[in-house]
């Protein structure tokens, strides 16, 4: 019966789109970024070149350092969004009032983009002009000589963690917040007249509950992160020297900025790894929570 | 706020503030709102350089209210380049964000309604690959667009968006279908309508709500994209405003900030509007869109 036919393939047919859709934006790409690495572009063309731009990269101390700044990157932009998330969404999660409008108002920098809170953010450290640069420099400095921010290493990627925490905090509160509310309040009331204090109702009953909702936050920040590069073009650009090269900064320059194709192929296929291994922590704690079910 | 020991005895000070002047609710909303001010700090820092007279821009000179200075929205909005690089924006955003919306209202349909052999995997499948995007499919994709000759044209920015969105709209579009009643389908059956028919006659318009969501959060997403932008766009006259102002920022010398400050403050608002005007949708859509709720 033509009928039944019809529905056996009529939800493939809704799915097609979707999975054309990733197969040519996501799958093939990623397939073709290993062919990439595995050759070298010369005048034009492609010619096999083995492992060996494996080998330039694990050899070239520009790759350890952009993996290095890459890891600092993320730890401390993680350290901050995960605490300041926390601490919000606990603060929240009291219903004190006006949740709400707090959290449209810490929301409205995600709704920037990253460029244009590069730039913003830029401006305040400008030497000589920078308000937050007049203001913390002194501070920083010694008595002859104020600290400037963008000429340092450290600082710069200061500058450039203070502005992707401030772009991703409301989202990181958001999902934390969320995974709070479906923690029965009982629980906590339950443990305070056991004569729990506010610090063990949180450590003994609410941490073990959120756990889950946690790791998926801290996956889906950690890519944010290790994707990060409109805030360092328009922060930095990889400087002073490359004292901010992280590795996505790096691998965009040397294809599109010296053609070095087979190079960025290789980083992309690291960077391919480490994503890889972050997705796969995310979908599990997904699964984790039992979406199918 | 969270007070270590409950047997410790608040110093009389403190006591007689807490009664007289504020409690700890009243506590932290005063640190909730200092909170607010912060972040809304660089945009308003922004937005009065934006205002400042030519030349006066970051400079610490006190120019009084009367002279604000609304020349430089003219001067940008009268520029041809950046009035066709928002017309870009525009269209990219806005078709990326229809074709989104399209694969995922059927896809989330079936992924939500359907038994099929597959479906878990599948789904599972979409959202692991979508976690890899940004940088590391991007320079892969300028490869395969310059192959085609697709580079610089709306049709692949417009794709690659639509793609991008796909994870997310697909979770949205999930859980919305998954609070409409199955009688009401079901009832459509009966009267005989082919289960296509039932999608798009009860289901869909039953779904505006969830569709709104998916639409405006990609469009404002699409719209503030600047990565996907930057590497396959090349030309002047094709780049989106993002990458516009980003290239005008390396082009301006010292004293033109408050240019630049009018073309930021320009191009985040529609995100912010559109974000202020539908922050109910959004907040919720981005809740289902990482953490199952």
């Amino acid at each position: 019966m033509p009928k039944l036919i019809l529905n056996k393939i009529y939800p493939y047919l809704l799915i097609a789109p979707a999975v054309f859709f990733v197969i040519a934006v996501s799958l093939y790409p990623t397939l073709y970024t290993f062919y990439l690495s595995l050759h070298r572009f010369r005048r034009g063309q492609f010619e096999f070149f083995e492992l060996r731009n494996f080998e330039i990269i694990l050899g070239s101390a520009t790759f350890w350092n952009s993996l290095r700044l890459t890891f600092a990157f993320g730890v401390f932009f993680l350290i901050l969004v995960i605490g300041g998330g926390l601490l919000l969404a606990l603060v929240f999660n009291r219903k004190l009032g006006g949740t709400s409008a707090y959290m449209t108002i810490i929301f409205i920098p995600w709704m920037i983009s990253e460029v244009v809170a590069g730039i913003m953010w830029r401006w305040m450290f400008l030497p000589n002009v920078g308000i937050l640069q007049n203001a913390l420099g002194p501070l920083l400095g010694s008595a002859e000589r104020e600290y400037l921010f963008l000429a340092d290493g450290n600082g710069a990627l200061g500058v450039v963690i203070a502005a992707t925490f401030w772009r991703a905090l409301a989202f990181a509160t958001l999902l934390l917040l969320a995974g709070l509310q479906t923690i029965p309040s009982e629980l906590g009331e339950a443990a305070a007249i056991d004569g729990a204090n506010r610090w063990q109702q949180f450590r003994l009953v609410t941490w073990p509950l959120l756990l889950p909702t946690t790791q998926v936050t801290i996956v889906f920040m950690s890519i944010q992160s290790i994707n990060a590069i409109g805030m360092f073009l328009s922060i930095t650009r990889g400087g002073p020297g490359r004292a901010t090269e992280v590795l996505s900064l790096q691998m965009y320059r040397e294809a599109l900025e010296f053609n070095n194709w087979g190079y960025a192929g290789a980083l992309a296929v690291v960077m391919f790894v480490i994503n890889a291994a972050l997705a796969f922590v995310y979908v599990r704690s997904l699964n984790a929570q039992h979406a199918f079910d | 706020m969270i007070t270590p020991k409950a047997k410790r005895q608040p110093s009389r000070t403190w006591h007689w503030l807490r009664r007289h002047i504020l409690n700890e609710a009243q506590f932290t909303h005063v640190l909730l709102i200092l909170l607010c001010l912060v972040v809304l700090f660089p945009i308003v820092y922004t937005l009065i350089t934006s205002l400042r007279p030519q030349g006066f821009g970051l400079s610490r000179e006190v120019v009084s209210f009367d002279t604000l200075f609304f020349g430089h929205y003219e001067r940008l909005l009268s520029t041809p380049r950046f009035a066709r690089q928002i017309l870009n924006s525009a269209i990219n955003s806005l078709s990326g964000a229809i074709l989104t919306t399209l694969v995922t209202a059927m896809a989330g349909y079936a992924f939500a309604r359907l038994d099929f052999p597959g479906r878990r995997a599948i789904f599972l499948f979409i959202i692991a690959m979508m976690l890899l995007p940004g940088i590391t499919t991007l320079i892969p994709l300028y490869r395969i667009a310059s192959d085609l000759g697709l580079l610089d044209t709306y049709f692949v920015v417009i794709m690659v968006y639509g793609a991008y969105g796909i994870p997310f709209g697909i979770w949205i579009m999930k859980g919305f279908y998954e609070t409409i009643p199955r009688v009401l389908e079901e009832a459509a059956w009966v009267d005989g309508a082919s289960p296509l028919q039932a999608l798009f006659y009860v289901i869909i318009p039953m779904s505006l709500p969830g569709l709104t969501a998916v639409f405006l959060i990609n469009f404002v997403f699409n719209w503030n994209d600047f990565l996907t932008a930057l590497i396959l766009l090349r030309s002047t006259e094709m780049r989106t405003a993002t990458v516009g102002l980003f290239d005008f920022q390396n082009q301006l010398s010292g004293n033109n900030s408050e240019l630049l400050a009018a073309a930021s403050i320009l191009i985040m608002t529609p995100g912010v509007v559109i974000f202020l005007i539908a922050r109910k949708a959004f907040l919720r859509g981005m809740i289902e869109g990482a953490v199952k709720s």
